[in-house]
């Protein structure tokens, strides 16, 4: 009987090296999906030789947890950078070209020339079409804003139609593993099939995992709320149609529950979602308050004054929908930015007089300060350089406080700005780098290194021709034997 | 059982994302070294970058401020070449009036002289440069001083309807004869000079404002940039020629002329000193614009190395990154290559 039992080991050794081999040039053929796990079979022994009792993925749960929370938080690190990027590009130029803080400048530098000739009609001329331009900046820079919270909107839309669609597919595919871990089924496709899923959904929103009885998976977001737990959770957004300053927009609802917006450069978002809210409400909503301080700065260092202080300041070359009054000192007017503009009084395009600017009276002969009818005045031009330069209140809503010049605080608008997007993009970095270096692990651990491989196809090889060979010998033994009985 | 270490993805992978980031920081560096700027301002200096933007635009104000200084430099220069015509005018129309009054010159000549004095004056205080007239305060676009020899000009009328009004008859009337030198004399001080230092003065000679051009000469400075033609000195020096012009031509005795010539000869010698002070004060603001221009140069290189510190990169050591790049990137394409044949499959028969 010894004879036979040898070839019937034989015969399963020769059925365990094919089923080995298939398993092997499997882990060939996916040893370039990142999503794929090594699969190895498990070998037990017996009396009638060894038998393969499972067929295991290489996982580590440390490292896949790890590299979930990386992605996550790169991925809104990466949102975040990209959104300043484009806000930068959109509103400012390059190297902050068309700021206002610059084109105040330029307004500056026309009213100096002004007033070194102030009677000029065409450096008068000039210096109004360099306020105008101002204006547009100002004006555009706003539109753009708001245009760009839309898109945000839109995109938070879009990302929202993605991560239901990943939940739902994830709901097929942890159906897939439990029903195939109850009845003891291969599930290691599903598996793979379920933790790329959840790859992609930490890019959306950060995932922590509970683990339960037959490999199923419950899903919470990292703040707790629910996302999966046996069927998905509806994640719900409704996008505003259009964007007014100063009105915030709607927050995502996941299982009705509000998903919080990060915040800082470095920002504490965690998945895209939380970094798309981050980029419509603070960074946009902060230019956006910034610019509307800036306009309101305008109107009160270009305010015509009465030169017996009798009248009330009233709006002079830059004014709004509510001029001649003032805005209220020291108070954000939302949307004032959007709505700045020069005042017809000093567009000669209109029928204006330029030199207005010189002589004041756009509001009545109580507000002319050139008296004497002269055209080489230039104290009222004068003043307004100084005007500029005077600090006054600023609303600390906007994000930058204090009293200081309207000229101080559009240059400090800049550097609020390149801060958040220096520390946005150093962040980005550091979360790149750590999101590669975990994925790297994990891609160690469980992935396919083909000369290994291709060593245990050598083994397997070596394995078969033994196994062969012992058939063979059997074989001939046997006849051998068969031979002598003759 | 898994036995290694590294992944083959991971082998590959690395050494792409490595060149990936290599080239792109390549980019950044070979923009850098032709621009001798950092590529990206805003991310270089983060919070810092408004102080950059506000220097840059202040450079760009002192830049025009120098200029409009230059504008304010060659309008006092005009002006100080006019103060001197006139200084120089008065110091001759002074000796005349000590000839004149000495009885040795003809009065028909002293009135000669007058007038031309007179001409003088109005051409040098109606003079212009740029369009703009030197000394009409900041009534730039009206000629300041009116034509006195045009027909019914009103500082002559108002001259002589000042004599009638005062003696009851006109200066050229039989009677005035008979004015003696103390009456002249009255009459010149109590009328003739308001008429000058007044407010008069503004209503029949001038049309220039006492108010001269402010001019910025540095970013929180003002300073006077320009001569009215009503200061003293000029209006004293039109009087001493006005009233020799006017009243030599009529019918007044020897004394009351002698009583003209010494009023004259009084105002002149105020309006010299008048005019020095002018030219003086001229002078201080001229070498005031030129320091105050010297100054904002000065500043503007201080602010342009502070730009540079900021914003600028050492092209040497740009150009030394490059081409450390280059070098690791060529050995990342070597590698890959090699990567490629190391494996295996190569070996296995």
């Amino acid at each position: 009987m010894s004879l036979s039992t040898a070839l019937g080991i034989a015969q399963t050794a020769l059925l365990n090296t094919q089923r080995q081999t298939t398993i092997l040039s499997r882990n060939l053929q996916e040893s370039a999906n990142p999503d794929y796990s090594r699969r190895g079979a498990m070998l037990s022994t017996a009396a009638n030789g060894a038998s393969i009792v499972d067929i295991r993925r290489s996982t580590s749960d440390v490292l896949f947890r790890q590299n979930l929370s990386a992605l996550s938080a790169w991925s809104a690190q990466d949102t975040l950078l990209n959104g300043l990027n484009t806000l930068d590009i959109d509103l400012f130029g390059t190297d902050n070209a068309n700021h206002p803080a610059r084109l105040l400048g330029d307004l500056q530098t026309a009213l100096q020339t002004y007033s070194s000739s102030p009677s000029n009609t065409s450096v008068a001329e000039n210096a109004i079409e360099t306020a105008r331009q101002l204006v547009s900046a100002l004006n555009t820079s706003s539109d753009a804003i708001q245009a760009y919270r839309s898109n945000v909107d839109r995109e938070i839309v879009t990302t929202v139609k993605d991560l239901n669609t990943l939940l739902a597919d994830f709901q097929a595919a942890n159906n897939e593993v439990v029903g195939g871990s109850k009845v003891g089924r291969d599930v290691n496709d599903a598996l793979d099939q379920r933790d790329a899923i959840l790859k992609q959904i930490s890019e959306i929103v950060p995932v922590s995992v509970v683990k339960r009885a037959n490999n199923d998976m419950m899903l919470t977001t990292a703040s707790g709320i629910t996302l999966f737990e046996t069927v998905p959770r509806p994640v719900t957004f409704t996008p505003t149609a259009g964007y007014a300053a100063g009105a915030a927009g709607n927050s995502i609802y996941i299982d009705g529950v509000p998903l919080a917006a990060g915040s800082g450069a470095n920002t504490t978002a965690s998945g895209k979602l939380t970094a798309l809210v981050q980029l419509r409400e603070d960074v946009a909503g902060g230019l956006q308050a910034q610019l509307d301080e800036v306009a309101r700065g305008l109107i009160t260092a270009f305010a015509e004054t009465d030169p017996t202080a009798v009248n009330p300041d009233l709006a002079g070359l830059f004014t709004w929908p509510g001029g001649p009054t003032l805005p209220a000192a020291g108070t954000l007017e939302n949307g004032l930015a959007q709505v700045i503009s020069i005042n017809a009084a000093y567009d000669s395009s209109v029928g204006g007089n330029p030199h207005l600017l010189r002589d004041g009276g756009a509001n009545g002969v109580a507000y002319v300060h050139n008296t004497s009818g002269g055209t080489s005045y230039s104290d009222l031009l004068l003043s307004f350089d100084t005007s500029i330069g005077t600090p006054i209140a600023f609303d600390a809503s906007a994000g930058i406080a204090g009293t200081i010049s309207l000229s101080a605080y559009s240059t400090e608008s800049v550097s609020w700005f390149s801060a958040l997007r220096q520390g946005s993009s150093r962040a980005a970095d550091n979360k790149s780098a750590l999101m590669m270096r975990t994925a790297e692990s994990l891609s160690n651990v469980t992935g396919v290194n083909i000369d290994e491989e291709m060593s245990l196809l050598l083994d397997l090889e070596h394995s078969y021709q033994a196994s062969a060979k012992l058939v063979q010998t059997v074989d001939s033994m046997l006849a051998a034997l068969l031979a002598a009985v003759r | 059982m898994k036995t290694t270490f590294i992944s083959s993805y991971n082998t590959n992978q690395s050494v792409r994302t490595h060149l990936m980031k290599m080239q792109a920081e390549l980019i950044k560096v070979e923009r850098e070294v032709v621009t001798g700027r950092v590529a990206d301002a805003g991310l270089a200096l983060g919070s810092r970058t408004g102080f950059s933007v506000s220097m840059q635009r202040d450079v760009e104000r002192l830049h025009t401020i120098i200029d409009s200084n230059a504008l304010a430099g060659s309008r006092l220069d005009g002006t100080q070449s006019g103060l001197q015509t006139v200084a120089d005018l008065a110091q001759a129309y002074m000796v005349t009036m000590t000839a004149a009054s000495s009885g040795t010159v003809q009065p028909s000549i002293a009135v000669a002289e007058a007038k031309a004095a007179i001409t003088t004056i109005t051409g040098v205080l109606n003079s212009s440069l740029n369009g703009e007239n030197l000394f009409a305060g900041v009534n730039t676009d009206v000629t300041p001083i009116n034509d006195f020899f045009a027909p019914g000009s009103p500082a002559r009328t108002a001259m002589e309807t000042a004599f009638v009004t005062h003696f009851g008859f006109a200066h050229t009337a039989p009677a005035a004869d008979t004015v003696d030198q103390a009456a002249m004399d009255t009459f010149l001080t109590t009328i003739i000079e308001p008429q000058f230092m007044g407010p008069d003065w503004n209503t029949n000679w001038s049309n220039a404002t006492d108010e001269t051009i402010t001019a910025r000469i540095t970013l929180n400075e003002t300073s006077a940039a320009s001569v009215s033609a009503n200061a003293d000195g000029m209006r004293r020096m039109m009087m001493a020629a006005a009233s020799v012009a006017v009243f030599f031509e009529g019918n007044l005795n020897a004394n009351a002329r002698n009583a003209v010539v010494e009023h004259a000869s009084s105002m002149t010698g105020q309006a010299v000193s008048n005019l020095g002070q002018l030219q003086a004060q001229t002078g201080i603001i001229e070498k005031r614009i030129t320091t105050a221009s010297e100054r904002l140069q000065m500043q503007i290189d201080i602010f342009e190395g502070k730009i540079s510190d900021l914003e600028g990169v050492d092209a040497y050591e740009a150009s030394t990154r490059v081409s450390t790049l280059l070098a690791q990137i060529e050995t990342a394409y070597t590698l890959t290559s090699r990567i490629r044949q190391l494996s295996l499959v190569r070996y296995l028969p």
